[in-house]
């Protein structure tokens, strides 16, 4: 015990360390799906949607390199990043395009002229209603408003980017240039005023007559006029709103560019922005440094509802720390010690273990609490933060368990569970780990926090249940006559059961309370509400079972590992019973995955049961 | 006595009940699939008898409950279960018994619907969901309008309905749940009066959405004279409203939702959406209202998790309506005399739950004498 005390605190001490760190591009706060976010963030879920990770693996990009590549030069990103990740045979086929590629991974151009030729019938999806769609054509309208997006991005800072090269002397005077350097169109529109004067004269002479400057003038009001053509591309809102703004709307550079007077805040930002980018492009470091610092200092500047730094640097850290991926690696070396510690040394090894168990308990809490401070929402509110949270009631019940028993049982399950519910959670990480807003009805921290959070306890205390319902059976087969030892089991798998109990079943009234505050109805026989009734209905009749003998203790281990499927289909399956109200996009894959794991619940435990029972009837004989 | 309460509040009784239960939960919730959710709750919760394939009789969400009511107050009143060490479980029960009494005050008092308020504009009645009501009123008095209401269980096919302040007989001819209206290729039969002239309603199948639903009745007018006696139809939203003249009296005659007047009214000032900034998530609905009672208005915000409690009636944010002349606000209005049952027995429950675990607990978790897994 002491030793993993010792560790915790070290842990606890050293993480906020790694949190102390400057302000960087990654930082640079933008509006997305209702709330600021670096746009670290921003970059990553971008990847995520096009790519299906959170950096450019094949190609060694992180996410912000990608991102600031692609605007800096749309063309070479349109043309040679293969960022498209289609694993569907089918849509890569209607798209026109080689299955035989060998990571199915595309260029946006490809893709883009498949989906032109693909127009007509992507139009006739995109009309039908979501659920009449079958899931070829729910992948190729997502793909198509993929496509849209990232073309949308690429162009998003065209008029910040440094693109026109202006030489002529008079010119480069007039517009305040470098000759030979290119200059962004943000900047070349202010001087615009300037020239207006050589523009007139121009105008009334002869093509013929027009000197050098002026030539080079309509050259460059005809790249001008090019690149404002991009001028619908607002992906990136990168910019405060005016001060007497009441939406909270932030803006894109385009937006800013259509004439309207800029405030001083959102000059700074726009010019530190300019400057980055024209630093990068030259990949002159100081320039970047300092354009960072100008940035800040814009950032600062916003007259109200300022985005608060420390939760941005905090969001990118947390992006980078990947808690969750350490947590799994100390469950899984919790695992692995466990395992040595039954061939070799017992003592240690599982003491060792348990420190590991309860090491990655923390990155897991500390994870789910950084989700919640950067949200400021309690931790379940998503499918993908309710399978972390589980996990994270799993493990902690685990915990609990080997502090009473210090067996190795609770190390066994804590490792083993948890390891698994963080897995899961990776396969929904895109669909759910995006940090994103919620409806209406679910805005309401009180009844998240209380309901929401209950009920995801009960999944998990009831899922420990089951769990112990195998081994129990595990080991009635393998040490029948340890009677004591067995009891021991019994009575913990019995003690978890009360405490699963407890929290679906309080739960579940807090959800009809809810529902009765929001509604005005306390019980409307929904799915989702049956589901849970369920699982409580379950519970109740296994816990009466054993009270009248109907259940001996072999049957009450059964009926909880038959409890878990309950508790499956009541947490994942009742999304597919009516997919267009919580249509998550992934329900064909969940279907199949339902299905294999009942179907390995009921042999795995039917077949050690009937194992006990015909047991039972030799030993008798 | 004894012997009976020993019977009754048999365990076994309640673990038959709860599989039974089960069974209705799951099947009523796959149904909600073909049928929707108001049909298949009327079928498998809030019936007495269920008819499995049409054929079968056999316990229905009611009855399964009262059985499993009886069978959880009786074990309160065995002697052996009075004891310290089962405090805990006593209370559970105790909280439960609360739990079905007020599902079951519920199921029968409380009552549902819905007000449409438009900017600008004043209610004072509440819209069923469900019910339908047919309204014949008598506007030939100058200052007073005469109604007489036909509740939804009268209007039966083949019901005859007769009033002391009528003079005249309807007789049901059809009652639709779904219906559409259709125009008449041919000309009809002389006996056909009002729109069934040159309509005629076509009964539908139902809709899985039982708001969908647009109902629909066929009734005929008899002993009042030659020019009025005649099938007449009538169909929910109908924009044209009835009339007929009838012995120098001039009646109107309506079907609509079942209406409940309140003792007061509500004024919608302003309804407010607000979005997630940047984003078409809606963030809040709020409606900002004057509850008007005797003359005297007072201002109150209705908003999502929010709703506006007066004199036994909750009024919630349900939904909007965003047309041409403005927006419109739906608030769902509740009258339930079993509300604060599942408050009460969720923490007697609660309460008892865990003193159960605190008595209990401590006990199971050890590991047991010697030996272990390893």
């Amino acid at each position: 015990m002491n030793f993993s005390f010792r560790f915790l605190t070290t842990i606890f001490l050293i993480l906020p360390l790694l949190n102390a760190k400057g302000f960087d591009e990654r930082h640079f706060p933008i509006q997305e799906g209702g709330r600021i976010k670096p746009l670290d963030t921003f970059a990553r879920n971008q990847l995520l949607a096009f790519y299906g990770k959170r950096s450019v693996k094949h190609e060694g990009l992180s996410a912000m390199d990608w991102i600031f590549n692609l605007i800096l030069d749309p063309e070479k990103g349109q043309e040679v990043t293969k960022v498209f990740n289609i694993r569907n045979p089918e849509v890569v086929a209607s798209l026109g395009l080689a299955w035989t590629n060998n990571d199915h991974k595309y260029v946006f151009n490809e893709v883009f002229s498949g989906l032109q030729a693909q127009f007509g019938l992507i139009s006739e999806i995109h009309s039908k209603p979501d659920e009449t769609r079958i899931s070829f054509e729910r992948q190729l309208l997502e793909i198509y408003f993929n496509a849209t997006r990232f073309r949308e991005i690429a162009y998003s800072l065209s008029c910040m980017v440094p693109a026109v090269i202006v030489n002529d002397p008079v010119l480069t005077e007039k517009l305040n240039a470098i000759p030979g350097k290119r200059v962004s169109y943000a900047h070349l529109i202010k001087y615009i005023p300037s020239i207006s004067e050589i523009y007139k004269n121009m105008m009334e002479k002869p093509e013929e007559e027009w000197s050098n400057t002026e030539k080079e003038l309509i050259k460059i009001l005809l790249e001008l006029q090019k690149i404002s053509s991009n001028e619908t591309a607002q992906a990136l809102k990168l910019i405060p709103p005016s001060h007497l703004d009441k939406t909270g709307t932030w803006l894109s550079p385009w937006e800013l560019m259509d004439g309207r007077s800029h405030e001083p805040h959102q000059d700074k930002i726009l010019i530190a922005l300019e400057k980055y980018l024209a630093g990068r492009f030259e990949g002159d470091k100081n320039k970047m440094m300092s354009a960072i610092e100008d940035y800040r200092e814009g950032i600062l500047s916003i007259p109200n509802a300022k985005p608060d730094l420390y939760l941005l640097k905090k969001e990118t850290w947390v992006n980078e720390a990947n808690l969750f991926y350490t947590s799994v690696a100390f469950y899984l070396l919790a695992f692995i010690l466990l395992g040595f510690s039954w061939m070799l040394q017992p003592k240690r090894l599982k003491i060792i273990s348990y420190g590991s168990l309860i090491l990655g308990l923390v990155y897991h809490t500390y994870g789910i609490y950084l989700r919640m401070v950067i949200m400021g929402r309690p931790p379940v509110s998503t499918l993908y933060e309710t399978v972390i949270f589980v996990g994270f009631t799993v493990v902690v019940f685990s915990v609990v368990i080997e502090y009473f028993r210090r067996d190795g049982l609770g190390l066994f399950i804590g490792s083993v569970s948890g390891t698994i519910f963080h897995y899961i959670s990776f396969g929904y990480a895109a669909d759910g780990d995006t940090l994103g807003m919620l409806v209406a009805v679910l805005n309401s921290n009180f009844w998240l926090a209380t309901h929401v959070t209950t009920m995801t306890l009960g999944y998990g205390a009831s899922l420990v249940a089951g769990f112990i319902g195998h081994l129990y059976l595990i080991q009635t087969i393998r040490e029948p006559h340890n009677k004591s030892g067995l009891k021991g089991i019994y009575n913990n798998m019995f003690g978890i059961t009360l405490i699963a109990l407890f929290f679906t079943l309080f739960g579940t009234i807090l959800g009809g309370i809810w529902a009765d505050q929001s509604w005005g109805r306390f019980w409307g026989w929904d799915p989702k509400e049956n589901g849970a009734l369920l699982i409580v209905l379950w519970q109740l009749m296994m816990v009466h079972m054993r009270l009248t003998g109907l259940a001996k203790p072999a049957g009450f281990a059964l009926g909880m590992i038959m409890n878990n499927i309950i508790v499956v289909i009541a947490w994942f399956g009742v999304n597919l019973l009516n997919v267009g109200l919580h249509s998550y996009g992934f329900t064909s894959g969940v279907a199949l995955n339902l299905a294999l794991f009942t179907v390995l619940e009921l042999i795995t435990g039917f077949g050690t049961y009937y194992w006990v029972q015909s047991r039972k009837e030799r030993l008798i004989v | 006595m004894k012997q009976i309460i020993k019977r009754v509040s048999h365990p076994k009784i309640f673990v038959y009940t709860v599989i039974w239960l089960m069974v209705l939960t799951v099947l009523g919730t796959l149904a909600q699939r073909n049928i929707g959710l108001y049909a298949s709750q009327q079928k498998y919760f809030s019936s007495y008898i269920i008819w499995l394939g049409d054929i079968i009789p056999a316990p229905g969400g009611r009855i399964t409950m009262i059985i499993m009511l009886v069978n959880l107050a009786s074990m309160l009143f065995k002697h052996n279960i009075w004891k310290l060490k089962k405090a805990g479980i006593i209370i559970v029960h105790l909280g439960a018994v609360l739990l079905f009494i007020g599902s079951g005050v519920t199921a029968i008092l409380s009552s549902e619907g819905n007000m449409v308020i438009d900017e600008g504009a004043q209610s004072n009645y509440v819209d069923d969901y469900h019910n339908m009501e047919l309204a014949i009123i008598n506007t030939s008095r100058e200052n007073l309008d005469e109604y007489t209401v036909f509740d939804q269980p009268l209007l039966k096919k083949g019901n005859k309905l007769s009033h002391e302040s009528l003079d005249f007989m309807i007789e049901i001819m059809e009652y639709y749940n779904n219906c559409k209206v259709q125009r008449r290729t041919e000309p009809a039969d002389i006996k056909y009066k009002g729109m069934m002239k040159n309509f005629d309603l076509v009964e539908l199948n139902l809709e899985k959405e039982n708001t969908q639903n647009r109902s629909g009745i066929i009734y005929k007018i008899e002993n009042s004279n030659l020019t009025n006696d005649g099938i007449y139809g009538l169909i929910l939203g109908q924009s044209v409203t009835q009339t007929a003249t009838i012995n120098n009296q001039n009646f109107e005659f309506l079907f609509r939702k079942k209406r409940t007047y309140l003792p007061f009214s509500i004024e919608l000032l302003d309804f407010k959406k607000v979005l997630h900034a940047g984003t078409g998530i809606a963030k809040s609905y709020s409606s900002e209202i004057n509850l008007i009672e005797n003359g005297i208005p007072r201002r109150v915000l209705i908003q999502m998790n929010e709703p506006l409690r007066h004199r036994g009636y909750t009024f919630f944010q349900s939904s909007f309506i965003e047309g041409p002349e403005g927006e419109a606000t739906v608030l769902a209005a509740v009258k339930n005399y079993g509300r604060l049952f599942p408050y009460i027995s969720s923490i007697v429950m609660s309460i008892g739950l865990f003193l159960h675990l605190l008595i209990n607990l401590p006990k199971l978790l050890r590991k047991n004498i010697i030996a272990g897994k390893t």
